[in-house]
């Protein structure tokens, strides 16, 4: 494998988005959403939409580069070799650089999931390009430069990115930060398939096996738009069934504190806050949290956060849009209760 | 087996202090071992323990201070510890910080074959350090990492948390992963882990030492800038209710979330 030859910085044009999808083969909504993203960038900066696909050579993909394109992408290249077949960053992290090779992009954007986050920083170390992970705004400034806002020191600080001359200028997006936009059913489908040339060398790593996430709900926790979540509170892993309760009436995912996932009652894929996952759904129950700083930190961003919590002096309370100071043993089940009784939907 | 683990000091996020501008007041800031950091030293020790003859180096960039967390590192059970340091290093983002620690390995530490990061550091939270190192370095990786095990002196298995759940991987050696939150919790060192630590001495490498142009580190070498930071703004609590009396509670609830337009 040859060394990445850097070309001056004006030579990079285009945006690209570097679709994924999931192990069923749809496109997942955060590729979408990085799509939507793209295309108003492309708009202020009157540059090129092109989307990435990755897949095995007899994977069918058609319906995937036909969304892509109805989404906004005005090309899509289909990358398409065996030894894409099964994720594995350094063969990713090649395809992705041979085609920044070839191609020049100016910008790429990409979801942010465990996959991007795992091969894009190797394509931006192979490439020269600067990275900017998580990102919650993208914006082009009075000199057509792109500025990225992403959050740091743990959620408390925003700030603001620029790429003063290395390309491309690599990008993912936080779940849900950017709108998905509309379909257009009336743009015609531009898709090239190309096959990358990959060394049978690579990688050095090997998928063994895949244990199925714990969720009881089946809401993988990061894309739920209701998420309720418990604490120390509930005195006892037993008691969780208040929270699994309430988030099956309201059609949700469980989440939880650290304090309960060190104390071993629920697995750390539940844990949200700082040595935990981030999410930032419509709806956020905290039942029987206290919310510290690293609590707040994975579930501030929530768009409406319900308290429940005997103790008024609890933090979580200060970011509440809603708080109960009460029982959570007693205020739970009745609004479960209330929610199934009267049939009541929640629409986000 | 030759381990390196990287370690970063960090501001202790629970105890930020804003200035009236809404910027970090750096004097007021309480410096710690970045917590991913500590399961990627408490990681690299029990891998350490159970190889015997193993040797494990910690390393960081950083300015003086950060000798802090070398020691820890050390009172944790590392054998050694260096630090990187220098004037021109200052401004580096992750992807320079990546090269220069990669450049450090190649120069003196060449036999390395399992180098261990935190997924992320609690300031700069970005997760690239580790993947954009073993690209330099021309070897594997494999991010967001919470348990690992060595099959063979060449063969380490890593345990994945991703969305699709736990996956499994053998990684063929010489390799970087990243560890995140583990099953297990880091050890406190003992008295006698922080007797060694004060005793032994951390050598200095700086740019010089390490044949590194100022051109090439630093911000100069950094691909991204940060232009401007603000403090993230406060979320306002809003509505609180008395639960003694649980159904008149949800009952404002629910009148709330249909304000809200939810329900």
């Amino acid at each position: 494998m040859g060394e990445f030859i850097v070309q001056p910085t004006e030579d990079y044009k285009g945006i690209w988005v570097i679709a994924e999808l999931s192990e069923s083969g749809c496109l997942l909504d955060i590729s979408l959403e990085a799509l939507t993203a793209a295309k108003s960038l492309g708009e202020s900066l009157h540059q090129e939409i092109s989307a990435i696909l990755l897949s095995a050579t007899n994977q069918d993909t058609s319906q995937a580069e036909e969304t892509l394109c109805q989404y906004g992408a005005q090309q899509v290249f289909s990358l398409k070799h065996d030894m894409l077949a099964q994720y594995q960053a350094e063969v990713y992290a090649y395809a992705i650089s041979d085609l920044v090779g070839v191609k020049l992009p100016n910008i790429i954007l990409a979801g942010s999931t465990s996959t991007s986050r795992d091969y894009l920083p190797r394509v931006a170390a192979r490439t020269h390009g600067g990275f900017a992970p998580d990102s919650i705004a993208l914006e082009v400034n009075a000199q057509g430069e792109l500025e990225v806002t992403r959050p740091t020191y743990g959620e408390n600080l925003w700030a603001k990115v620029v790429f003063p001359k290395n390309r491309p200028q690599i990008v993912t997006v936080r779940a849900k930060a950017f709108a998905k936009g509309e379909a257009d059913k009336s743009r015609p489908v531009n898709s090239e398939t190309l096959i990358p040339p990959l060394s049978p060398e690579l990688p050095h790593t090997k998928l063994i096996q895949v244990v199925q996430g714990e969720s009881k709900t089946g809401k993988k926790l990061e894309e739920a738009e209701i998420i309720v979540s418990g604490g120390r509170g509930l005195k006892g892993p037993e008691n969780f069934k208040l929270v699994e309760d309430l988030a099956e009436a309201l059609g949700g995912a469980v989440g939880a504190s650290r304090a309960v996932v060190d104390a071993g009652w629920r697995p750390h894929s539940e844990q949200v806050g700082q040595t935990g996952k981030t999410v930032s759904p419509q709806l956020y129950f905290a039942l029987g949290i206290s919310g510290a700083i690293q609590h707040q930190v994975g579930m501030s961003s929530s768009k409406i956060i319900i308290a429940i919590n005997k103790d008024s002096d609890a933090p979580i309370f200060d970011i509440a849009n809603f708080g109960i100071v009460g029982d959570v043993f007693e205020v739970a089940p009745v609004l479960t209760k209330t929610i199934k009784e009267q049939n009541l939907a929640v629409s986000v | 087996m030759n381990i390196v683990v990287c370690v970063k000091q960090v501001p202790d996020t629970a105890h930020l202090r804003f200035d009236s501008n809404d910027q970090l007041a750096q004097e007021s800031l309480e410096n710690v071992m970045n917590p991913f950091c500590e399961y990627a030293v408490e990681t690299a020790v029990r891998l350490k323990e159970a190889h015997e003859g193993s040797k494990l180096t910690a390393i960081t960039m950083g300015p003086p201070q950060a000798k802090e967390v070398l020691k820890r590192a050390i009172a944790m059970g590392a054998d050694e510890a260096f630090l990187l340091s220098d004037e021109a290093f200052t401004g580096s983002d992750a992807w320079s910080t990546a090269f220069i620690l990669s450049e450090a390995i190649k120069k003196n530490l060449p036999s390395t074959d399992l180098i261990l990061l935190g997924q992320f550091a609690t300031d700069g939270m970005s997760g690239v350090t580790g993947p954009a190192l073993a690209e330099f370095l021309g070897f594997p990786s494999m991010t967001f990492c919470k348990k690992a095990e060595l099959k063979s002196d060449t063969i380490l298995e890593a345990h994945r948390e991703t969305e699709r759940g736990l996956e499994i991987y053998e990684i063929t050696l010489p390799g970087v992963i990243c560890i995140m939150k583990c099953d297990y919790e880091p050890r406190i060192p003992s008295i006698k882990g922080v007797m060694k630590a004060n005793r032994t001495e951390i050598p200095v490498w700086d740019a010089a030492s390490l044949g590194l142009s100022a051109d090439k580190v630093g911000l100069k070498g950094s691909p991204t800038m940060v232009a401007k930071t603000w403090r993230k703004p406060k979320k306002e609590g809003g509505i609180k209710v008395d639960g003694s009396d649980p159904q008149a509670a949800v009952s404002q609830l629910i009148d709330f979330l249909r304000q809200q337009k939810v329900m």
